[in-house]
């Protein structure tokens, strides 16, 4: 009965969302109230009825009824309750729902409160939503319902993926969907902003804390993803420039950009077609995203729920979601050309070369994903383009952002010079001199990219830390917590989400270089070295878990003294229901390294293969991640009211310009 | 009044050439001429191409030598295609080392620095017969590599048998090579 209801909520949610793609959007243009009132009203029944949809699904998933097809054939009853749950979007059909909740539930949210907002963007905004949701609740009723019925029901299902069962992974899609999906909401006001035809500095005010959220929840989805990658795919890796990797990197870069250049439009009324299209493009690419990781089209170590037939109807959303909105930005677009008034060393040109090359790490991306695809079509060769590729061409544009990121802050807008620029400049100088000067007195041999890294290192780190102090430091009228409290939100959530990135870097360059790696062929009681560590691998015993079984090694890590302070068990598991194996490495994080262990293929006659890591700062870099995402929270939701946004009762459904732009004067 | 401006159309023709690119390869996939998931290579039960790479020795050996696969002729020969910077290849390494005894194993350096692919070697073992460098990946295509660690199973005359694309594990080498290997009497 549950699962009969949550499939009939679909439905109405499907109907519903039509709607509301429909009736504001006529209701907008003829400045018919009504119709227009139709958005809110709307996107909130239809994140209700998904919502509910949704929850009959996890139930399903959680009471095992196995009378679903879905349930039968990716769960489990002996599986945990986490992972019952888990389960539910451990599947296409699941996760697409998943897709729809959150979409759905962003519209209501937008819907409830953006009161402020002029009646006729929001009514178009919440359109353009609805019609993104249409496409997708469509995709989900008529390709992939998750509602099916079994005419019989198994005794017992077919399990999930044993490499699924885990908790990184659990919320890994969640996370990453909240980014992705939020991303829709900026391509919704760019769509909106378009059919008016004017973008104001409230526009971007009101788009920028929906762009920050989804690039804050996009940041920790992929850095989640990639500590999965770290853990569970047992090659000690955290990043593999896989086709479903960069199909996240893709739209973050591009989010990325956005971010600043929204900035742009909203403190000086600049940059406004180019933030449209950034808008278009960050969502566009997270749809082609989901097409490359959907269609398995391009084969990849993270795709596990593939279908060229559903492809198709991935690529049809994509033409119309897409194909559209840049026509219409072809149409449009030129209307929103500014004359710019600032010289190309100023804020805003700092903040320019920061998408360019942004935009140009994303095409290097674009390109590298792509390029296999369309030359094997052309000439049927298969390759692949791997780390070389992206290590020479990714990396240096990405040396040069950081270049750029410390001297941008820190000029002022317009014109470049302010009193900061001069000191901020000669103590980062100052610190990669250092950072290389300290480096090469450890040891030498290192080579030209790893060094730059380094010195950019010190050119980023030390630059904010001064321009923190040069900002905070105590004068005579004021003391250092009267400064503070004067300092806005969205900057400190900038020193915050920058030093991120230094914190991402040292743990990058700090395994890139310094990592060491030991794979032996073992028998119990050998000791193998490993960076200062000596460990004593005192044998295989086996383990029985909930839903498999396992052979654990007992390795015993000893340090110089010979004092034990750690003892790892790496597991290799058999997953009863899906007769499958997984290693399970046994990591030991530590702020300084990781101890990592992989009990790889043997037997007790000829021994046990072992791969011992130990892994310098690594941890690092997920903990730059988590700073970047705390610094784009802080700049989003932390804000100090500069301009108090005017209440409008606009309900003028003509150019928005007129109502809102009273607020910015 | 807006005119069209050909930069604004710019993006809706790259999104074009992309969603075109995309058409294709699903049309192909979904007609069955395509499998994305199986690697088949079309060498499998043809002669292996003539290969002549020059050999890896130690940079500052003044002597230049090179390694053909006719060199190998008259008994199996594995060929793996392995690189540094590839991590699979270092878990595939003591499956090589214990292949190594049933076979001689010819390596091709992919894409790598000498001095990476030595260090590669003196940390993980060297279980090859001879080492060839192809550094521009001019082999790899040749072959048809789509990506390493890629191994390949050539008979005593210099027929391609068999071509396994990923690490080899310890299932691979059991169901697989070995029974490869023992249809080819050796």
């Amino acid at each position: 009965m549950i699962v009969e209801f949550g499939h009939f909520a679909l439905i109405t949610a499907f109907i519903l969302s039509f709607a509301q793609g429909v009736l504001p959007l006529a209701g907008a243009s003829r400045g018919n109230i009504a119709l227009m009132m139709v958005a809110p009203a709307a996107a909130i029944s239809v994140a209700l009825a998904v919502t509910l949809s949704f929850l009959a699904l996890v139930w399903s998933f959680v009471t095992s009824d196995f009378s679903l097809a879905l349930v039968a054939n990716h769960s489990h009853s002996t599986k945990p309750l986490i992972y019952k749950i888990s389960g539910t979007w451990g599947n296409h059909e699941g996760s697409l729902l998943l897709w729809i909740l959150i979409l759905a539930v962003y519209g209501g949210v937008m819907a409830f409160g953006s009161r402020a907002m002029p009646m006729a963007l929001k009514a178009r905004i919440l359109a353009v939503q609805g019609l993104v949701s249409t496409g997708f609740l469509a995709f989900s009723l008529f390709t992939s319902n998750p509602f099916l019925r079994l005419s019989s029901a198994p005794l017992d299902g077919k399990g999930l993926n044993p490499i699924l069962q885990d908790p990184g992974l659990a919320i890994h899609p969640p996370m990453l969907y909240l980014g992705y999906v939020g991303l829709s909401m900026a391509f919704a006001f760019a769509v909106a902003a378009l059919i008016t035809g004017d973008v104001d500095r409230m526009w971007a005010k009101w788009m920028r804390p929906w762009v920050m959220a989804a690039w804050c929840a996009l940041t920790c989805g992929i850095a989640l993803g990639s500590w999965w990658a770290y853990y569970e795919l047992g090659w000690g890796g955290w990043w593999f420039w896989d086709p479903v990797e960069n199909a996240s990197l893709m739209p973050w870069l591009a989010a990325t950009a956005l971010i600043h250049s929204s900035i742009v439009v909203e403190k000086r009324g600049q940059l406004k077609s180019w933030t449209v299209l950034l808008a278009i493009m960050a969502f566009s690419l997270s749809l082609v995203g989901t097409f490359i990781v959907r269609s398995g089209l391009l084969t990849s170590v993270h795709s596990f729920a593939s279908d060229p037939a559903r492809g198709v109807f991935v690529l049809v959303i994509l033409l119309f979601a897409v194909g559209i909105p840049l026509s219409l930005y072809a149409w449009r677009g030129p209307q929103l050309i500014t004359t710019a008034d600032f010289t190309l060393t100023s804020r805003e040109g700092a903040l320019i070369a920061n998408n360019m090359l942004l935009v140009v790490a994303t095409a290097i991306v674009l390109l590298g994903t792509f390029y296999p695809l369309a030359l094997e079509l052309i000439t049927g060769a298969r390759i692949t383009v791997g780390p070389p590729y992206f290590n020479a061409t990714f990396n240096p544009v990405m040396a040069l952002l950081v270049t750029v990121m410390t001297i941008g802050p820190v000029m002022a807008w317009r014109r470049g010079n302010t009193a900061r620029l001069k000191p901020v400049i000669i103590c980062a100088a100052c610190g990669a001199i250092l950072s290389c000067l300290a480096v090469l007195s450890i040891g030498s041999g290192f080579g030209i990219g790893p060094m730059v890294a380094l010195s950019l290192i010190g050119w980023l780190g030390i630059g904010i830390s001064a321009d923190i102090w040069l900002q905070l430091k105590p004068s005579k009228s004021s003391s250092l917590i009267s400064r503070a409290k004067r300092i806005p939100r969205d900057v400190i959530g900038m020193w915050v989400a920058h030093l991120g990135i230094v914190v991402f870097m040292i743990g990058a360059v700090g395994d890139n270089l310094l990592n060491s790696e030991q794979v032996v062929r073992a028998k119990p009681g050998d000791v193998i070295k490993i960076a200062n560590r000596s460990v004593t691998f005192s044998g295989v015993k086996q383990v029985q878990g909930p839903n498999y079984q396992a052979l654990a090694a007992q390795l015993e890590y000893r340090d110089e003294q010979g004092r034990l302070f750690a003892v790892l068990t790496p597991e290799k598991r058999i997953y009863n229901a899906e007769r499958q194996t997984t290693n399970e490495a046994a990591i030991r994080p530590t702020l300084l390294g990781d101890d990592y262990a992989v009990l790889g293929d043997g037997d007790a006659k000829i021994g046990y293969t072992l791969r011992l890591y130990y892994k310098p700062l690594i941890s690092w870099i997920w903990g730059g991640a988590v700073l970047m995402a705390l610094g784009g929270l802080i700049a989003a939701f932390g804000r100090q009211r500069v301009t108090k946004s005017q209440p409008t009762n606009a309900v003028t459904a003509g150019p928005l310009s007129s109502a809102s732009k009273v607020g910015t004067r | 009044m807006s005119q069209l401006r050909i930069s604004f159309l710019l993006p809706l023709l790259a999104f074009s050439i992309l969603a075109l690119i995309g058409a294709v390869a699903l049309y192909s996939t979904l007609s069955g001429s395509r499998d994305p998931t199986q690697l088949p290579s079309v060498l499998v039960d043809k002669p292996a191409p003539p290969t002549n790479l020059s050999k890896l020795v130690q940079n500052n050996s003044p002597v230049q030598s090179s390694v053909t696969l006719a060199s190998f002729r008259g008994k199996p020969l594995l060929v793996n295609f392995f690189a540094s910077w590839c991590s699979p290849c270092r878990a595939e390494a003591p499956a090589l080392e214990m292949l190594s005894k049933r076979i001689s194993i010819l390596g091709i350096a992919y894409k790598d620095r000498n001095d990476d692919t030595l260090q590669f070697l003196k940390q993980f073992g060297n279980p090859f017969q001879a080492i060839g460098v192809d550094q521009d990946g001019r082999t790899g295509i040749e072959w048809g590599v789509y990506g390493v660690p890629e191994t390949y199973l050539v008979s005593a005359d210099g027929v391609v048998i068999l071509r396994h694309a990923g690490p080899l594990t310890r299932s691979i080498i059991d169901n697989t090579i070995i029974p490869a290997l023992e249809t080819l009497g050796s």
